[in-house]
């Protein structure tokens, strides 16, 4: 899925002067299979691109396009199939759900998609550091713990693009680098390509393409 | 799971008072919904005039008591009326002169026995198959229409001496007789119950009976009219009211117990029925708000289903599935209780003297499938709206 931007420039930002480089007011597209980076510090709109990618946000002029479909004009139950099939996300706040344990976070998602045993997320959790957490309920996880299963749950479907908005913020540089490694993993086994927000980081990692605010 | 995330932070007593309030609402809606359709049928079906006639006497006053005005109609009177141009038809109504008097001859009811009063009308005001309501010197029986209210005494009596009731279907294969007598002689006569009037008060036989009676027992009463069945030309009742009025006539229709049983009773479960919609229409209000609260509350977890990819659709169905699996339980708990108290009223009324077909009605239980309607509906509504919303 190519993934199209048609001067695009959320409301918010209109009256702000924007770089001849910058994502908003200019056109680009980011082919399937690339690996992408957007490097920018806090507040600059890095949660603005991501939540405009995932469709929550809608207050924007310009074309977003998935392949030749315009973004905003998915329907709910549309939404529900690309976000089962083409496009994952990592998002900032992580939206898991507290209450319930990582099992049943997980299970939540694997059982919609169907793409994993138990064993294998199992696994997942073992190469993060954090076999031990299955049975714990999320609310007590610490925030790099909490951010390892959310990864694990945006890997568990199938997918052509991962948008992670600023998903290692709470962890260590080993951690980082076990995670990005486990995502490249995924994406070099489905054909997909991802798009990493983060906060002046490149964590060690060569990227096709670079994205400008 | 979705169960879990969706169900799992509800305040129950606020679920459970409104649960309460609709099931309270239902078990009193299906109980007044059976009855006041028992009730109106009641008697329904035995109107036995046609629906332009009208049985008149003359107003009683305080002169007819003290025999100043006359309370019986002259054959000038009836002639008189016969040429007004808003009647059709005029025709005495026969009363007895001879003794007569009205027993059970049956092994299946105890004996009862009353003098009575009997009455004839024309054939043509009645709506009988005019092949049942004749009668002749030799036959097995004499078709008689009793009146609704002697059925009611009927099972009053029996009821007080703890004496099985009789319905209107045993009533009718029930065997009666008569016995017509004068000073000088006496007879019996078979007579069997072909169908019940809540409009005339007296026993109802052919005409033929009347007269053989008459002629085969005089008595030195004379066989007085003081009753008319007249035929009112269509659209004309207004003009016939107005005439009525000016010559001090009434016509006999409101005096049934029956009809004011029927309207008390009538209005009881109206009032019933109208407290019942209030109820379950306040109740299902507040189960909707519940919903709406409960969605309201779950917006996080709804927001993060379908931004992981659950469908809307599924979230809707699991709110709507737990919603229908509440009033489902409450429509069960309410007609399980209707079966109760209909038990209980449906003796209370028996004990009254008011045989009503112990079968459920169809419209009652209806009235509970709409409303189930109706809520799901609308929760299906305000949780598509809902959760369309969230993104």
């Amino acid at each position: 899925m190519t993934i199209t931007f048609d001067h695009v420039m959320p409301h918010p930002l209109s009256s702000i002067q924007h770089g001849k480089d910058s994502i908003w007011g200019n056109a680009f597209r980011l082919e399937q299979g690339q690996k992408v980076v957007l490097n920018a510090s806090s507040g600059k709109g890095k949660t603005t691109f991501t939540h405009t990618l995932a469709g929550i946000r809608n207050d924007y002029s310009g074309n977003l396009l998935f392949d030749k479909q315009a973004v905003r004009d998915i329907n709910p139950e549309h939404w529900a199939i690309h976000r089962r099939e083409k496009i994952s996300f990592v998002f900032q706040d992580l939206q898991l759900f507290p209450e319930l344990t990582v099992q049943e976070n997980l299970l939540l998602k694997n059982d919609l998609t169907n793409t994993f045993t138990e064993a294998e997320l199992k696994k997942f959790l073992a190469i993060l550091g954090i076999p031990e957490k299955w049975d714990d309920p999320c609310k007590l996880l610490s925030m790099g713990q909490q951010q390892r299963v959310a990864i694990i749950r945006a890997l568990v479907q199938p997918f052509e693009w991962i948008i992670l908005d600023e998903p290692f913020s709470h962890l260590d540089k080993a951690n980082t680098e076990l995670c990005l490694e486990l995502i490249n993993a995924r994406c070099n086994t489905l054909g997909a390509g991802f798009i990493l927000t983060t906060l002046g980081d490149y964590h060690d990692f060569t990227y096709d393409k670079e994205l400008n605010l | 799971m979705l169960k879990k995330i969706l169900f799992n932070n509800q305040v129950k007593s606020q679920l459970i008072i409104a649960a309460v309030g609709s099931f309270l609402g239902f078990t009193f809606l299906i109980t007044s919904i059976h009855y006041l359709i028992r009730v109106n049928e009641f008697g329904e079906g035995e109107e036995i005039l046609g629906s332009n006639s009208i049985i008149i006497q003359k107003k009683v006053s305080n002169y007819n008591t003290i025999n100043l005005a006359k309370t019986d109609f002259g054959e000038n009177e009836i002639d008189h009326l016969d040429q007004q141009p808003f009647i059709e038809h005029v025709e005495p109504i026969l009363s007895n002169s001879f003794g007569v008097s009205f027993q059970t001859d049956s092994d299946l009811v105890p004996y009862f026995r009353t003098d009575v009063f009997v009455q004839s009308v024309n054939s043509d005001f009645l709506k009988f198959d005019s092949t049942l309501w004749k009668w002749s010197e030799g036959d097995e029986f004499v078709p008689i229409v009793l009146p609704r209210e002697f059925l009611v005494m009927l099972n009053t009596f029996a009821s007080a001496k703890g004496l099985p009731q009789v319905s209107d279907e045993l009533a009718k294969s029930i065997r009666f007789k008569f016995k017509l007598y004068n000073d000088n002689s006496s007879e019996y006569q078979a007579a069997r119950i072909i169908g019940f009037t809540s409009e005339v008060s007296a026993i109802l036989v052919p005409s033929s009976f009347m007269e053989y009676g008459n002629l085969g027992f005089p008595t030195a009463v004379p066989a007085k009219v003081t009753q008319l069945m007249i035929s009112v030309k269509e659209g004309n009742f207004g003009t016939f009211e107005n005439f009525m009025e000016e010559r001090s006539l009434e016509s006999k229709e409101s005096s049934m117990i029956v009809g004011k049983l029927k309207s008390v009773a009538g209005t009881l479960f109206g009032v019933v029925m109208a407290i019942s919609i209030i109820a379950v229409f306040l109740a299902s209000l507040v189960l909707i708000q519940y919903a709406q609260l409960m969605m309201s509350k779950n917006a996080y977890e709804i927001k993060t289903l379908l931004r992981i990819g659950y469908a809307p659709k599924s979230i809707i169905q699991a709110i709507i599935a737990y919603f229908i699996k509440v009033f489902a339980l409450i429509s069960v708990l309410a007609a399980t209780s209707f079966i109760l108290l209909k038990f209980i009223i449906d003796g209370i009324m028996i004990k009254g003297g008011i045989m009503i077909s112990s079968s459920f009605t169809f419209l009652s239980f209806s009235s509970v499938i709409l409303a189930f309607v109706i809520y799901t509906a609308v929760n299906y509504w305000n949780a598509q709206k809902e959760i369309l919303r969230a993104r």
